[in-house]
């Protein structure tokens, strides 16, 4: 069902890019989670305090006083939404629209390989990536959570935000990648997806500024993501977790139905 | 034996675009030439080929097998050299061409090292930094090198230098000895005229024609100018010669056919040079079609 040549190749085209992504993940997530603390925390939340519109907007007001909370609050609000989220939108249009773009599809699809198979090789190659990003920062927080302090993160319900986190990014991933299978131009494929996914983060920052925009949270896919309602434990934030995991597969399939029966000019 | 039919395709891309009710065939073991100026529509029915895009109507097939719902079948054997040469720019030239292989399931790799042998390729840099040539050739070698029965080459001479060329056109007449079945594109006649058995002629996305090279070849003029030792003979020649113009010590004629009755007038007489054009595409379509545009 995959090309397992295409994928390596996608992995050394690819790889630097990540390399990229989680060194700058790696000095956030390290530097939130070395402030939780007695000295630190406080310092934060009187910098919350004197500008409560920015804090609010990024999801980072009355974060509360565990380890698991203080993560979840101030990297899981905006941090591992928007980089991962800039990293999706330049891997899905290099993965597909790139590749029609600049003509070299041809060399991929004047082989002995079916379209399907191309684009679901493709798509892997995109999940595979959100996944390692993913997985790393999460490995990396609790890394250095047990290094600086031992026993404090909530290792379940932690595990359980970054199940969730990946959920949101699959649903970006399929938007992006959609996006990418539609377009034959590079700047269309760019355009929509990075449209949508930025658009969706600041609708959500936006909605969280106050009363006055509240209403806005339910036209951002954003949304959906509760991190704080999964720590909670509350039932519907776990099943919109499951409504992001869903709607990005649908998306990521209906991607690759278009991609095997469109015409390509190339 | 048909190997590929298109039979009445269709794919109008607006402002007159595209193609239009073309219909031919390439038999077996066979080198079809598809001739036709820039913007013809030789590149819109390849790509309709080799299952790129699908025809509003009409439909394609090689070997039988549909061009669009069984490309990976068709794919098993058939080289492809694209018009237009993108590759995946950051790879090296032989790690693309090893690629291409890999996605073709190709575990032999003789054949490879025999074309790169043969274009003098040493593919070892970054695509990128390569010349319109260089990157020609590991076209070349990407079409080739599975060695299949069908090849589809568009415009496939276009950045090689005449050395190139030549063998080019030694590797094409080679694989027609071993009996491939070749569509080759192009804009230039003589090139067609080297190889071809027959040509498909395209202009404004209609097809013209299907000729015998040997037909198209007997409709084609030549001017042939000579430059003799005297204004005299000059004049003498040109007498000789239905048709002929005479300019000084230069008598320009035109030929359509056969050289001989001409180059047996000229030798009586002292010729300092000669030269001969070839008539373009254009005109040829003029002449064969006894002048005006097609409509």
């Amino acid at each position: 069902m995959i090309s397992g040549t295409l994928f390596k190749r996608e992995i050394r085209a690819n790889y630097i890019l990540l390399i990229i992504f989680m060194g700058v993940l790696t000095m956030y997530s390290a530097m939130i989670v070395a402030m939780y603390g007695p000295g630190m925390g406080d310092g934060l939340k009187s910098m919350a305090e004197s500008m409560p519109e920015i804090f609010a907007a990024a999801g980072m007001l009355n974060v509360g006083t565990t380890l698991l909370e203080f993560v979840v609050g101030y990297l899981y609000g905006i941090l591992l939404v928007a980089f991962p989220g800039v990293f999706i939108i330049i891997l899905a249009n290099r993965l597909v629209a790139r590749y029609v773009d600049q003509g070299s599809m041809a060399y991929l699809l004047a082989t002995p390989n079916k379209r399907t198979k191309i684009a679901v090789t493709q798509a892997l190659a995109m999940a595979a990536g959100i996944f390692v990003l993913i997985a790393y920062v999460a490995v990396l927080i609790i890394v250095v959570s047990q290094i600086m302090f031992p026993g404090e993160l909530d290792m379940g319900k932690f595990l359980l935000v970054n199940v969730a986190l990946f959920g949101m990014h699959l649903f970006f991933g399929g938007v992006c990648f959609l996006a990418s299978c539609l377009f034959n131009e590079s700047r269309l494929s760019y355009g929509t997806g990075a449209g949508i996914v930025i658009a969706s983060i600041l609708i959500q920052m936006i909605s969280q500024v106050g009363d006055k925009f509240e209403n806005l949270k339910y036209i951002t896919p954003l949304t959906l993501f509760d991190p704080r309602g999964i720590i909670a434990g509350d039932t519907g934030a776990l099943v919109q977790c499951v409504i992001l995991y869903a709607a990005g597969l649908v998306m990521i399939a209906a991607g690759i139905v278009i991609f095997k029966r469109k015409d390509m000019s190339v | 034996m048909n190997v590929i039919e298109i039979h009445d395709i269709t794919k109008d891309y607006g402002n007159q675009k595209g193609v239009f009710d073309v219909s031919f065939n390439v038999r077996k073991g066979e080198i079809l030439g598809f001739l036709g100026p820039n913007g013809a529509g030789k590149t819109t029915t390849i790509r309709q080929l080799m299952g790129f895009t699908k025809p509003d109507k009409g439909s394609l097939t090689i070997s039988g097998m549909d061009c669009f719902s069984e490309a990976k079948d068709i794919q098993k054997n058939l080289g492809y050299l694209p018009g237009e040469i993108a590759f995946i720019d950051s790879m090296t030239g032989d790690s693309f061409i090893r690629f291409v292989a890999n996605m073709k399931g190709l575990k032999d790799l003789k054949r490879m090292e025999e074309l790169k042998k043969m274009f003098e390729l040493n593919a070892s840099g970054k695509i990128k930094k390569m010349s319109k040539g260089m990157k020609q050739k590991i076209g070349i070698v990407c079409a080739f090198m599975q060695d299949p029965d069908i090849l589809i080459l568009d415009e496939p001479t276009s950045g090689l230098d005449p050395l190139m060329q030549n063998k080019f056109i030694e590797l094409i007449m080679e694989e027609k000895q071993r009996g491939k079945t070749i569509l080759m594109s192009s804009h230039i006649f003589e090139e067609v005229e080297r190889t071809c058995d027959r040509a498909a002629i395209i202009k404004d996305g209609r097809l013209m024609a299907v000729e015998d090279i040997e037909k198209l070849r007997s409709g084609k003029s030549k001017t042939v100018e000579f430059r003799l030792d005297s204004e005299d003979s000059a004049a003498r020649l040109a007498a000789l010669v239905p048709g002929a113009l005479v300019k000084k010590k230069t008598v320009t004629a035109k030929v359509k056919g056969s050289m001989d009755g001409l180059l047996k007038q000229a030798s009586q007489f002292t010729v300092v040079d000669m030269d001969v054009h070839t008539a373009s595409l254009e005109e040829l379509f003029m002449h064969f079609y006894g002048g005006g545009s097609n409509d």
